[in-house]
């Protein structure tokens, strides 16, 4: 049996479009990453949204559609309420946009924390993570967490008014390779050991073996059970020694 | 030319604008100003080469490598499955990469008339082709060791189709400068000596369902099939072509192409009548 070429192109193009609808209709086809963190599995929260789980690439909406706190209200928590398309904003333009304020990061970890507070969740941010004044304005308003957990996110406030645009890229121009390996959620275990570590220092401070090279530590963190904070820091502290 | 092998021409365009809209629209998707109708994925999500650089990911944790999603899977796999019928026609009829360097060739092809594509002799040549298993390994080591898709870094197809959004690194532009200047003297440089895609899918042509047959008791030896081989292929030396960088671009046949006896040189599942197959 023979084929032509026109018979072979049509018959590829079909088999594209065939597959692509199949896996459509099976919701396997995805072209970006799920915009749903993780449930928590166990505990009093367990079946919500674990705040620990956003990631840099969710927008405004995307948060709006998962933890239902409206658009207007993240732009003016951060102060982007005069952006133009605020749900489209992606959290990741948090680092570029502000970076170190006053020796305190606005970053992806600061939107965990704020929506963390909001809704009343468990979470521990990060050592540096700032939240702007602004949203802790909305927090004394409108958020669900008790007054000692308040008072923790006042004391990691920065205002909006000191902010250079001065970004964390820019603020770390100055300083030497070693500064710059800096641990964030999508770190992996394979930077971590270029950047110097060995295996047993990694295990030594999770307390277990260590996930694939290929996997990111707030991922592997995630599938422990483990608050990606609490071995961020240890880690952070042995890159630095280095 | 015959009216058939147009069709891969009109096939070539409508996958290279298509591939340019995705990747113009994935930018305007995302200051909120996307086109209508127009896939807002990026170009990495439609990369089914993106599928076989996550493969190791995907065994050892379960995830995929960073910026790559299912729809490379299903790519990949869409793409692997017309290759075990007909060969690597993803290379000759949709990779938009492959069109623009054959665009350039035609440029090439008129300064350099007959000499065009002939310029490394096939006795060394046919080596050099193996450098692009080079690549392909090299680029599945380094995203199974980082986790990251950083071939993206070095990959010119990249580089063309984003070359705006300030995500190509240097060394992104150099490779796509340097096939640009290579596909003026060579046909689909790219192809032959570095695309770990076209590495992984020219193995198909050893175990391919439709074969490229030749015919020799009716071949008048004309030679006019290696002629029009844009990957160099000596076709008329023999009955079953099996050559790792075939692309189907059924060219030379005589369905479609060059070939001017019928019957003589044809995408078959068995020897052409009249023939056989001697190797």
């Amino acid at each position: 049996m023979k084929i032509k070429g026109l018979t072979a192109g049509l018959t590829f193009i079909v088999l594209m479009i065939g597959g692509i609808v199949i896996s459509v209709a099976t919701g396997y086809w995805a072209t970006e990453s799920s915009k749903e963190p993780v449930k928590y599995e166990t505990g009093d929260f367990a079946g919500e949204y674990n705040p620990a789980d956003i990631r840099g690439s969710y927008s405004f909406q995307d948060i709006e559609n998962t933890f239902a706190i409206p658009v207007e209200t993240l732009a003016a928590a951060f102060g982007l309420s005069g952006e133009e398309n605020p749900e489209a904003i992606e959290i990741k333009v948090f680092e570029d946009t502000f970076g170190i304020i006053d020796g305190m990061e606005i970053g992806t970890d600061s939107m965990r924390y704020f929506v963390a507070l909001y809704k009343g969740l468990p979470y521990t941010p990060e050592e540096d993570t700032a939240l702007p004044r602004p949203a802790i304005a909305i927090l004394r308003k409108e958020g669900a967490q008790s007054a000692d957990e308040l008072a923790a996110a006042e004391a990691k406030s920065v205002t909006l008014d000191n902010f250079t645009g001065e970004s964390a890229a820019a603020a770390t121009e100055d300083h030497d390779e070693t500064v710059l390996a800096e641990i964030k959620g999508k770190t992996t275990f394979a930077e971590l050991y270029d950047w110097g570590l060995t295996a047993e220092q990694v295990e030594s401070v999770l307390q277990m073996d260590a996930g694939p090279r290929t996997q990111t530590v707030r991922d592997f963190c995630m599938e422990k059970g483990i608050e990606f904070s609490t071995v961020k820091d240890p880690l952070q502290d042995l890159l630095d020694s280095l | 030319m015959k009216k058939k092998v147009k069709a891969r021409r009109w096939i070539q365009i409508a996958f290279f604008v298509l591939a340019a809209l995705i990747a113009v629209n994935h930018t305007l998707a995302e200051s909120g100003m996307a086109i209508p109708f127009v896939a807002e994925a990026s170009l990495h999500a439609v990369c089914p080469f993106g599928g076989v650089v996550t493969i190791y990911n995907l065994i050892t944790t379960g995830t995929f490598v960073q910026k790559i999603h299912e729809s490379s899977l299903v790519l990949m796999l869409i793409v692997f499955g017309a290759a075990i019928l007909v060969g690597p026609i993803f290379c000759g009829w949709i990779c938009p990469f492959g069109t623009f360097q054959e665009w350039l060739g035609a440029l090439g092809r008129k300064i350099f008339k007959k000499k065009y594509n002939r310029f490394i002799p096939y006795k060394f040549d046919k080596y050099l082709r193996f450098l692009r298993y080079l690549v392909l390994i090299w680029a599945v080591f380094i995203t199974a060791w980082s986790g990251k898709i950083l071939f993206a870094d070095f990959d010119p197809y990249y580089a063309l189709f984003q070359f705006w959004t300030g995500e190509v690194a240097v060394t992104g532009f150099i490779a796509l400068f340097l096939v640009v200047l290579l596909s003026l003297f060579v046909e689909r440089p790219f192809c032959k000596y570095a695309c770990p895609y076209g590495a992984v899918l020219g193995l198909f042509n050893l175990i391919r369902i439709f074969g490229l047959r030749r015919n020799a008791d009716t071949c008048i030896s004309c030679s006019a099939c290696d002629k029009a081989c844009p990957m160099n292929i000596p076709v008329s030396g023999q009955s079953k072509v099996i050559n790792h960088q075939c692309i189907s671009c059924f060219e030379c046949t005589s369905t479609d192409g060059v070939c001017p006896v019928a019957g003589t040189l044809e995408f078959n599942t068995a020897a052409l009548k009249g023939g056989k197959d001697e190797n």
